[in-house]
């Protein structure tokens, strides 16, 4: 198995998978969604709210602001030292106290720790006028997505198939699939049609040349065929900003591991049983 | 209010509100300020092109 990154800064990534199943492929993709944990606001103490919204939308709101997230500072409150009252190991804890006329921003979060500050600032919470106040404490904690979206550190995240495009001889050249192409992926070459240079990998394997090529009325069979490479996909993965996108990646690789790891271990222990 | 994130994709969309109200009430195409906040995919387009805001109006009933 393989891993070919065509980009990757802190906020996205693009890469090739080469040599896996379909199975693990989804399994990378949904272990990245759904397994990797960030930290959310989860409880909100409202002291004062006389804004238009109502206090569960506020809490709603809060809960979906992406907080950086330092998983080497904080963990789970499920099994914490604490006993689940809270703690500065499981819990992060913000203030905010803002008085109208104006805008209340992410950044008008005060963190009491500076490292779990939220990863944007600009995301209005809440529009205040005249003689309007809110005064409230939050408190996040770690998750994953699987139990709740706010809890996911990605935002796009999915693959496609690596696509094979093949040109046959009886080609004549008609351009009928370059017209047709909405990614722009084919180009003409002397009579013929070829794949742009560094275009193949947008080609979303709609088949819409095909199509078009089958209409020209070159026969039964079109002259271009799209097929998709066998163990090979392209993933792009976005992160909200919790946390870098490698950081993402490895992490759901390691959960995998260690899932097949315990699977094998759950596997052996039966067997044994059974052999006893 | 806007919503903090993209419905479909979870992208957080609201930081681009501000400006986009601001530059297509100034009668610029919606097109291009959307591609200039860097919102590719149409789920996240539509958040903005599609939102009407009421807060204001609903100030005096606090
Ligand atoms: S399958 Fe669709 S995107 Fe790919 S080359 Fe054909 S028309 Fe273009
Ligand atoms: S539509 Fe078919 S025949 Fe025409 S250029 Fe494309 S592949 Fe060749
Ligand atoms: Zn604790
Ligand atoms: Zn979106």
């Amino acid at each position: 198995m393989e891993i070919a990154f065509a980009h990757l800064d802190e906020r996205t990534a693009k890469f090739v998978l080469s040599g896996a199943t379909p199975a693990f492929a989804n399994v990378l993709r949904r272990a990245m969604i759904s397994e990797v944990p960030t930290l959310a606001i989860e409880d909100v103490r409202i002291y004062d709210n006389t804004s238009v919204l109502f206090d569960e939308i506020l809490a709603h709101r809060l809960g979906l602001i992406p907080l950086k997230t330092d998983l080497s500072c904080y963990g789970p409150r499920e099994g914490c030292g604490c006993g689940g009252a809270g703690c500065p190991v499981c819990t992060a804890t913000y203030t905010l106290s803002v008085e109208g006329p104006r805008t209340v921003y992410s950044s008008d979060l005060i963190p009491q720790d500076p490292n779990a500050a939220p990863a944007e600032e600009n995301i209005p919470i809440v529009e205040l006028g005249e003689d309007q106040k809110v005064v409230l404490e939050a408190q996040a904690v770690i998750g994953t997505g699987k139990e709740h979206a706010k809890w996911q550190p990605t935002v796009a995240c999915g693959y496609k198939n690596y696509p094979a495009i093949r040109i046959d001889e009886n080609c004549d050249g008609c351009g009928m699939c370059i017209d047709e192409c909405p990614r722009g992926v084919l180009a003409a070459d002397s009579g013929s049609v070829k794949v742009v240079e560094g275009r193949l990998e947008s080609c979303s394997l709609c088949r819409l040349c095909e199509r078009a090529c089958l209409a020209s009325g070159i026969g039964n069979e079109p002259a271009i065929h799209i097929d998709t490479e066998e163990g090979r996909f392209i993933f792009v993965v976005e992160s909200d900003g919790s946390m870098p996108v490698s950081e993402i990646i490895e992490r759901a690789l390691q959960y995998v591991q260690k899932r097949s790891d315990d699977l094998v271990e759950v596997v052996n222990e039966i067997t044994g049983e059974v052999a006893e | 209010m806007i919503p903090v994130r993209c419905f479909t994709c979870g992208k957080v969309i609201s930081t681009a509100w501000e400006e986009f109200k601001e530059r297509r009430d100034a009668g610029e195409d919606p097109k291009e300020v959307l591609d200039d906040l860097g919102l590719e995919r149409y789920c996240c387009r539509r958040m903005l092109l599609t939102h009407k805001e009421v807060v204001e109006d609903l100030f005096p009933y606090q």
